[in-house]
């Protein structure tokens, strides 16, 4: 299969858009019964690392299992490499899925599940599982069972089968599911610098942060639809804009309001006697994170809990829809 | 760690493991963990105690294990350790959200279906197939033994390859599958000749029936082909299954395990 070559002129006007895409989602919509899954969803996915953001449901692993051609397209079309993976076969050459289940095979080592997955491809680099299995960091369990392994371990396993077959277009679903502190660094690592040898890498996740942090470009989804794409900042500014709320717990509100809403960050201050503290309405939350300290130190009062109260990423995806 | 890069893949290389090899290795690996395999030894012990019971019919040898092969070992523990290996080899894999590892590969489908069915024949050929013939030795008819076997072969290499196909067409497998030999072969089956002319139960009985010297009359079904013939009928038989499978297979709509 060829895939167009990348070109460092090549400008998408639309943000949903790729310049030199490799995978391309045309208007795609999917329902399973009664329920829309994907909604006439547009967007195409080139070199490089994009994210693939949403709340639990939002559609993300329903878009990925359309991209490898798992699941039918009820209306539009999904073309890898200008290829129907649902109708060419030969499009599993250049393409792999990591999917989010925990599912492994059973009776099988890490070694012997990524052999058997070389075998499929027909990989004839002698080394190319131990290079896999290294690149994941299981080489001292690479003779356990997968069946024994921890969730973190399966995911890299999956991680490593799907890197043996060398594929051109990796599409990863929450690969960071299990992962510990640090496997999750070295796995964002690896990604970033598969997406720099100018591999499509689509990575889906909730976690804003993390999506933050091994993609260039993100396409948000919400009820199986777009709800923003482009650069990490221009996710971050769109959330940024609308107003949210924090609540802030101490042992002086009264003192700790009369010199907040001084601030220029802060739109408005009410107290909440139910949560006993007080609720700041703010549209510059990171400013008003900066603040607070220095106000609470200037005022002599002790902050006892500091928690945003829409914060979570179902909150931001609503009012992005909005 | 470290990306293994596009450069890379011109170094050092090797012949791969021809696809259906490693498809049939990967088979009988993973599709066969030790509760499998112990569900299905005991429909194989079933059998050794069909051939112990037809000591207690008070019939020649060859009748009595005659009998009780055509209606326990070719009607009840056949079909049952057939389906535990059809199971094993497409649906249990399919509702366990493995399965993709294999069809997302550019393997074509016909290689999936015969690899996943040569894999799961074989585990038939090594406890299905002697288990009856070690039944016909129990029972003290051993004339029957060869009958018995090559019944018991055919009739479950094209059992399984029935499960495949029914465990590319659903995901609730095992119930459908035991729908099909239940009410499909068992009941419709015995009064319409023309479903018995397609049951793997039917026509691997008709099998064993028509090779045998002097078999029993009540066990002769007419209307439906036996010895040779009913074997060549269920080879057509697994043959057009196993294309409805591989059709099947190309239409396949894979969700998670979690589905």
């Amino acid at each position: 299969m060829s895939f167009p070559p990348p070109n460092p002129n090549g400008i998408a006007l639309d943000p949903a858009f790729a310049p030199n895409p490799s995978v391309e989602v045309d208007a795609v919509s999917v329902w399973f019964g009664p329920k829309v899954a994907l909604s006439e969803l547009s967007c195409s996915f080139g070199p490089g690392v994009s994210g693939l953001l949403g709340p639990n449901g939002a559609g993300k692993t329903t878009l990925m299992r359309a991209i490898t051609g798992l699941v039918h397209v009820n209306e539009g079309s999904v073309r890898i490499g200008g290829r129907d993976p649902r109708r060419d076969r030969k499009v599993f050459a250049d393409m792999a899925l990591v999917p989010e289940d925990e599912a492994v095979p059973p009776g099988l080592s890490a070694r012997q599940f990524v052999r058997y997955v070389a075998d499929l491809h027909r990989v004839s680099r002698r080394d190319a599982a131990e290079e896999a299995i290294a690149s994941v960091g299981l080489l001292d369990v690479a003779d356990r069972d997968v069946d024994n392994f921890s969730k973190g371990m399966r995911q890299r396993t999956k991680i490593a089968a799907a890197l043996v077959t060398n594929p051109h277009v990796l599409v990863l679903d929450e690969p960071l599911n299990g992962a510990d502190p640090v496997q999750r660094v070295h796995l964002i690592n690896l990604f970033r610098q598969l997406g720099a040898q100018g591999r499509t890498v689509i990575v889906s996740s909730h976690v804003l942060n993390e999506v933050e942090r091994m993609a260039e470009r993100v396409i948000v989804l919400v009820h199986g639809r777009l709800a923003a794409a482009g650069g990490q900042r221009a996710i971050r500014d769109a959330m940024d804009d609308t107003p949210r709320h924090v609540l802030v717990r101490s042992n002086g509100s009264r003192r700790l309001a009369a010199s907040l809403v001084e601030l220029e960050s802060v739109a408005g201050v009410t107290f909440d006697p139910k949560q006993d503290g007080l609720v700041i309405q703010t549209l510059q939350a990171r400013e008003l994170a900066r603040a607070l300290p220095r106000v609470a130190k200037a005022t002599s009062t002790r902050l006892l809990e500091v928690r945003a109260l829409d914060d979570s990423l179902e909150s931001l995806f609503r009012e992005l829809v909005q | 760690m470290t990306a293994p890069t596009l450069a890379d893949q011109n170094t050092p290389t090797y012949r791969p493991r021809p696809r259906l090899v490693a498809i049939i290795l990967y088979t009988w690996r993973s599709c066969f963990p030790p509760k499998r395999w112990a569900a299905l030894l005991l429909p194989c012990a079933g059998a050794l105690l069909f051939g112990l019971l037809a000591h207690a019919l008070h019939l020649r040898a060859d009748r009595a294990f005659a009998n009780v092969a055509a209606e326990g070992i070719f009607g009840l523990v056949m079909p049952i350790a057939a389906l535990v290996i059809g199971d094993s080899v497409m649906g249990a894999e399919v509702r366990a959200g493995t399965f993709h590892f294999t069809w997302l590969s550019p393997v074509p489908t016909w290689q999936i279906v015969l690899g996943r069915w040569i894999g799961g024949s074989i585990v038939a050929l090594v406890t299905i197939v002697p288990a009856t013939g070690l039944a016909a030795v129990i029972a003290n008819s051993r004339t029957s033994v060869g009958p018995a076997m090559l019944a018991a072969a055919v009739g479950s290499i094209s059992y399984v390859a029935i499960f495949i196909a029914i465990g590319c067409l659903t995901r609730r497998t095992a119930v459908w599958s035991l729908a099909f030999v239940f009410l499909v072969e068992r009941l419709l089956g015995a009064a319409l000749t023309g479903i018995a002319q397609l049951s793997p139960t039917w026509e691997s009985r008709a099998i064993f029936i028509g090779l045998i010297d002097r078999p029993p009359l009540r066990l002769v079904r007419e209307g439906i082909p036996d010895g040779w013939h009913a074997v060549g009928r269920l080879m057509i038989v697994t043959l057009v299954t196993l294309l409805l499978a591989n059709w099947r297979m190309k239409h396949m709509r894979l969700a998670g395990a979690a589905d």
